[in-house]
């Protein structure tokens, strides 16, 4: 198995024990207009690189991780529990 | 009319025939196995961990961060959910009847394991007393190592007849022998 992603909760692990759930965006808030939350939801950059997505661990924790990641090469660069990640953002 | 509720094992139909003396890998099935969901309340994680391993006759299992599985071989449930109440910062659910309970051990386990789980068994990486959950073929489980060669596992009920089938497929050339143990 190729891809391994430290998991910080339960150690290196394969990618089949995890589901994807797409690129890590900031939510806007409930009052922003129709186009903001449009983006949001449908736009998508879609890089070729490094890249910060969203994995839930489904077969190990359930916690969402943040995963930091190249999308040409498959290099981690770190894998943090998005808990913690959105709590050392604000 | 007068009903009789009988306890049944979900690998029942599995382990059926006649009774083979155990070989040196050998899976044993917990017959009635407790075992309890513990999840600790905001704030509370460290302390419920701490307690959950000082409790008597639980072992607890990692699940992931604040969740654990308090596993008891020994002690009934009415003692263990006693034992559990005592901690505070804790929600605590019975899911002995949801879970089926597998230990598997003997010198081979490691290579039978190794064609289960995608995780590094070796004793540096998963020492003894290390547990996680993991998928194991397609089905989440948890696992526990209690010994140099020994190790525990956890499955859904609806899933056990699936791993069990799986495992003894995987241990035929190591000669897996399998057989309920306990009450």
């Amino acid at each position: 198995m190729a891809s391994l992603i430290t998991c910080p909760h339960c150690g290196t692990r394969p990618k089949e024990e995890f589901s994807v759930r797409g690129a890590v965006i900031a939510r806007p808030s409930a009052s922003e207009k129709d186009e903001a939350w449009h983006r949001y939801v449908y736009v998508r950059d879609n890089p070729k690189g490094r890249y910060q997505e969203y994995w839930h661990h489904a077969a190990g924790c359930r916690r969402w991780l943040v995963v930091n990641r190249d999308n040409l090469t498959h290099e981690v660069f770190g894998v943090t529990d998005a808990q913690a990640s959105r709590e050392g953002s604000r | 009319m007068a009903l009789t509720l009988l306890h049944r094992h979900a690998l029942e139909d599995h382990i059926l025939g006649f009774e083979t003396s155990a070989n040196p890998n050998h899976l044993s099935v917990a017959r009635r196995p407790v075992i309890f969901s513990v999840l600790a309340h905001a704030g509370q994680e460290q302390a419920v961990g701490l307690a959950l391993k000082a409790a008597p006759d639980i072992a607890p299992r990692f699940c992931g961060p604040a969740e654990w599985l308090a596993v008891s071989l020994t002690a009934g449930s009415e003692t263990v959910a006693g034992h559990l109440s005592e901690i505070s910062g804790a929600s605590v659910v019975d899911q002995s009847d949801g879970k089926v309970l597998m230990a598997i051990s003997g010198p081979s386990v490691r290579q039978i394991l190794a064609k289960c789980v995608g995780v590094d068994l070796h004793p540096q990486a998963f020492a003894p007393g290390h547990s996680a959950n993991m998928l194991f073929g397609h089905v989440a489980v948890n696992l526990a190592r209690t010994g140099p060669d020994a190790f525990e596992i956890i499955t859904p009920r609806s899933f056990a007849g699936s791993v069990y089938e799986d495992l003894m497929e995987m241990g035929r050339e190591f000669a897996l022998t399998a057989s309920f143990s306990g009450g």
